[in-house]
């Protein structure tokens, strides 16, 4: 339509140069124009003025001045000038995408067939009449091929970015005009690199794209992401968040399963909700012993399901068989005090050490280690208190600690990366006068100077919307269940009023006195490296007292707050890699934090890593200090092969050993191609886009050839293209002439 | 003739009666006198606190099933000993305690809010089945049960028919001196047997045959006591009669270190 208005389509518009053929001066033209519209206004008026009613005159007057305009405007000769590659002198290098998701079927043809089937279908030869073309398919990396047979797709990976750089670099030397990528968009390696696209720039080749494959599957679900913690503490519960999205199952039930190094440990039945919209559920299971343990979340296949590769996920978690110590400071004696301890008694993971003032002058203490430790009382050394990965506090005034204590608990925290969780009390929070100590700024509430806002009365605890979605509080796997059982405990024995939390600070669970009134009782936050958190009662030992014996609610709920606080506690060596899943690509940075026992940063050390892989692969590496962070070390490696690494990080002063850390990871290849599988067409777009080419989609790829050949790039010829014969102008022409006719007829102008 | 006889008979059994009320009123020792008058009402009684003294309740051997006695022997000493020993804990520990007592029993589940709690003289006690099951289910939890002033081999055995169905399968064992019940705020390895008010009749500080005392106790699997038995003697008068000046001082303050050494423990393990 828009050809056979404006004699050329539309792209050359966009792309060529608009000019005057005749080459007389542009306001010329105005001038003239201007001059021929005023004499006709004034000729009409002197005619019409009187007979026409109104200013029906000036009407008249326009649609002559319009044609007079037309005229002149054909006479000046309009054009558009464009580039144009020369024929049979360029090279159009034609590129299929060879990857796995190209075999994708869509109403019985995969995407591999349906781009075979444009090209063979007219596309090549009618580029091969213009051009010289060269076929390439593009998976890991581009080859050249001599016939379309070669593309199979059985490429495990797609890496547009890295195809079109090793385009650019071997065709340095070849008048490339254009390049046509046929693919679904599906790439694994993030997209193209800036560099490489500054050069397609610089070389103004533009790449046009024709995408395949639906933009959205009609009949699919999707594991989007499997969040798993890195490491775990053995026997430890953990949470495995599964995201997953579906496409035309509204309404109906999908299985979600989890497996273990092979062995179902957790599997729930999910109702799907939108369309498109990710859903995330989250399921719990034991990590078991210590070691490297192999996750998997999966979606059992659904009817008519198009793509089931994409329904499952891998991750690797290294469960440590460490036993973090958390140290506990309790004022007086009471019995939340009795029963933390005993709900930790069944955790093999946590070692609890206890300091109880029972007398105004004596300290109770379990749990140490010898009996030396903590002779002296609350440690005075960073060092003794940093042994620790966690620390409690119970209902103990802040006066009990020296300004000194004051500052290592804030540093235990902030620097040392601890968990520090505050517990009610009479001598806690508020009342303990904590409001006025340097400690204040980490409790993740607002204290204030009031007295008394520590109350012996029932309290019931309820969930908050955050509280629901939190593994923290989490006593039943289910979150619904879990909600239920958290309405259905008894009330705590007393409750500790505090102000609102603080910003960036979550509230998890609320305190509802039975007689009015809501107020914070679990509320948790970062701190530092660390986190800080708040229990505002001492009295949920009657979840354990007032409830049958085979009830676990109270256990759970103290195992998992107190692993939380501690889990993320780093070792003195703490090392990571950049990223725990590598997709088809086995570049990775190391990271190692290198700490004295005070975690003071320290640079002056020797770090190595030592890795072990698949197949035998075995390397050592000693990683470098970076100059911009003190204690941080760093080295790139590349994961040769697919499987499973574990990688130990050891750090020497000298030669004293610092510490160590053992990490995972795992190199997957291939299976990225089965996720995502539907047509990019926003990275085929903003492809073309960015590199002045157009998209298409196999429909519309018609014109292809013609719009191929303006291009900048190559060896190129420029050409005019004539305008003023454009049906449009004559249209317009003789509609205005005909509409002053009609006009003239109408009000007796004739 | 027939009337003589009658009197005689009267004059008689008066005179049996005169002569053992004043053999009673010459056995009961004049500083007795005032025991059981009852003390002022603390005026702190409403006060909330972390502990409490709960004496436990129970149905007597000797009163038959089912029914509560009035003053039966779960209220021996009540409640000047329990009165007393909360001034003392108040005194010698941060532990927080009322000054008055609770009294629980196992056919409700207020127990449940009290996980310590105190028998008395339970070589009398006779529970039920339901009730042995409450107060296993109690222990089990995580209650906590101190029981006194028990003597010899009959009360024992009366004791442990009740005790027997509460944990057919845990066996009473004496409890060693390195337990750390004797360690809590005090070390209390050199113990005494400490008697009731009962020596200032006898001469002795045991009752019945139970000459020696008997530190017994019953573990949980996991080796923690929740059944402290002070049998053979009388930690509960030691307690009441602690501000009477003829109870020997070292009784007393044995009684308070071993009661406030099973409370600290029963709060901390």
């Amino acid at each position: 339509m828009f050809e056979s208005l404006f004699l050329y389509p539309y792209r050359l518009f966009t792309k060529g140069e608009f000019l005057f053929a005749s080459g007389w001066p542009v306001w010329l033209l105005v001038f003239v124009s201007l001059a021929l519209v005023a004499a006709v206004g004034y000729l009409v008026f002197k005619q019409h003025g009187d007979n026409l009613k109104g200013r029906r005159w000036i009407a008249i007057a326009a649609l002559q001045g319009v044609v007079l305009c037309l005229v002149l405007f054909m006479l000046w000769r309009p054009a558009l000038r464009v580039t144009a590659l020369k024929p049979q002198q360029n090279v159009i290098a034609v590129v299929v995408d060879d990857s796995r998701s190209m075999l994708l079927k869509q109403e019985d043809l995969s995407r591999i067939e349906s781009a075979k089937q444009l090209l063979t279908g007219g596309l090549l030869d009618k580029m091969k009449s213009r051009f010289q073309v060269r076929v390439y398919r593009a998976g890991e990396n581009l080859e050249r091929i001599q016939t379309l047979d070669a593309v199979t797709g059985n490429q495990n990976t797609t890496h547009l970015g890295g195809s079109m750089k090793q385009m650019m670099e071997e065709s340095a030397s070849l008048p490339i005009g254009a390049v046509v990528l046929l693919s679904d968009g599906s790439d694994n390696s993030g997209g193209m690199e800036a560099e490489t696209l500054g050069e397609i720039r610089r070389r103004r080749i533009p790449i046009h794209t024709v995408g395949f494959g639906a933009e959205k599957l009609s009949k699919d679900i999707e594991v989007i992401d499997l969040d798993v913690p890195l490491r775990a503490l053995s026997d430890s519960r953990i949470g495995a968040a599964v995201t997953f999205r579906h496409y035309g199952y509204k309404g109906q039930k999908a299985k979600i399963g989890l497996m273990a190094d092979d062995k179902i440990v957790s599997s729930r039945e999910v109702a799907l909700g939108e369309d498109g919209t990710p859903q995330t559920e989250t399921l719990l299971f034991n990590a078991g012993l210590a070691g490297a343990r192999n996750v998997k979340a999966s979606v059992v296949k659904l009817p008519d399901e198009e793509n089931a590769s994409n329904n499952a996920q891998t991750r690797l978690i290294n469960v440590e068989s460490l036993k973090p110590r958390i140290l506990y400071v309790e004022g007086e004696p009471k019995w939340d005090f009795k029963f933390i301890r005993r709900a930790l008694e069944g955790d093999r993971n946590l070692q609890l050490t206890t300091m109880l003032r029972t007398t105004q002058n004596k300290i109770y203490r379990q749990g140490v280690e010898d009996p030396k430790e903590l002779e002296q009382g609350f440690p005075v050394k960073e060092e003794d208190l940093f042994k620790f990965s966690g620390l409690m506090i119970g209902g103990i005034e802040a006066s009990w600690f020296t300004p000194q204590q004051q500052a290592m608990i804030k540093n235990f925290a902030d620097r040392r990366g601890g968990g520090v969780m505050f517990l009610a009390g009479r001598g806690a929070l508020s009342d303990g006068g904590w409001a006025a100590s340097s400690v204040a700024e980490m409790i993740p509430v607002s204290l204030t100077d009031r007295k008394g806002t520590f109350h012996r009365d029932p309290a019931t605890a309820e969930l908050t919307e955050a509280g629901r979605d939190s593994l923290i509080v989490r006593i039943e796997e289910d979150p619904k269940r879990n909600e239920d059982r958290w309405k259905k405990l008894p009330f705590m024995a007393n409750y500790q009023e505090t102000g609102p939390a603080k910003p960036g600070a979550t509230v998890l669970v609320d305190a509802l006195p039975t007689s009015k009134g809501r107020h914070p009782l679990l509320v948790t936050q970062r701190y530092g490296r660390g986190r800080s958190v708040v229990f505002a009662s001492s009295g949920t030992w009657r979840w354990q007292m007032s409830q049958d014996v085979k009830d676990l609610s109270h256990e759970l709920f103290w195992q998992q707050g107190l692993r939380w606080l501690v889990t993320e506690t780093p070792p003195q060596i703490s090392a990571a890699p950049s990223k725990q899943l590598l997709l088809d690509d086995g570049n990775v940075e190391f990271r190692a934090d290198v700490r004295d026992k005070a975690y003071n940063p320290v640079s002056a050390a020797t770090v190595e890593a030592r890795i072990l892989g698949p197949g035998g692969v075995s390397a050592m590496l000693t990683l470098t200090p970076d100059a911009n962070q003190a204690g941080i070390f760093t080295s790139k490696w590349d994961a040769p092969k697919a499987g499973s690494y574990i990688v130990e990080v050891l750090a020497k002063n000298g030669k004293e050993e610092m510490g160590r850390d053992v990490f995972t990871m795992i190199r997957q290849d291939g299976v990225a191609e089965s996720f995502h599988a539907e047509q990019n067409r926003q990275l085929l777009e903003g492809l073309s886009r960015q590199t002045g080419g157009n998209y298409y989609t196999p429909a519309t790829a018609k014109s292809l050839p013609d719009d191929i050949a303006y291009s900048e790039a190559g060896i190129t010829t420029r050409e005019t293209k004539e305008l003023w014969n454009m049906p449009a102008l004559l249209m317009a022409l003789f509609g205005a002439k005909a509409a002053e006719w009609l006009l003239r007829r109408r009000w007796g102008a004739v | 003739m027939a009337m003589n006889r009658h009197l005689r008979a009267i004059c008689v059994v008066l005179l049996l009666a005169g002569a053992c009320l004043a053999f009673q009123r010459r056995g009961r020792l004049p500083f007795l006198d005032d025991d059981d008058l009852p003390e002022p009402y603390p005026t702190d009684a409403a006060e909330k606190t972390e502990w409490v003294f709960a004496r436990l309740r129970y149905n007597s051997y000797r009163q038959g099933a089912g029914m509560w006695g009035v003053r039966g022997s779960w209220s021996t000493d009540y409640p000047k000993a329990e009165r007393h020993f909360a001034q003392g804990i108040r005194r010698l520990s941060r532990v927080h305690v009322r000054s008055v007592e609770e009294v629980v029993d196992l056919d409700t589940d207020k127990i449940f809010d009290y996980p310590w709690i105190y028998g008395v003289e339970v070589g009398h006690w006779d529970l039920t089945d339901s009730q042995a099951a409450k107060l296993r289910e109690y222990l089990n939890r995580g209650g906590f049960l101190m029981v006194d002033d028990f003597h010899g081999t009959i009360e024992w055995e009366i004791f442990m028919r009740s005790m027997s169905r509460v944990f057919p399968d845990r066996p009473v064992v004496d409890i060693p001196n390195k337990d750390a019940i004797f360690h809590m705020l005090f070390d209390l390895e050199d113990r005494i047997q400490i008697p009731g008010i009962v020596m200032f009749y006898t001469g002795n500080t045991y009752e019945q045959d139970g000459m020696k005392e008997k530190w017994g106790g019953i573990y949980d699997e996991k080796g923690r006591i929740v059944v402290a038995m002070c049998h053979n003697m009388d930690l509960g008068d030691a307690w009441e009669h602690a501000d009477m000046p003829q109870y020997p001082e070292r009784y007393t303050s044995m009684a308070y270190r071993i009661g406030l050494n099973y409370i600290i423990y029963s709060m901390t393990h």
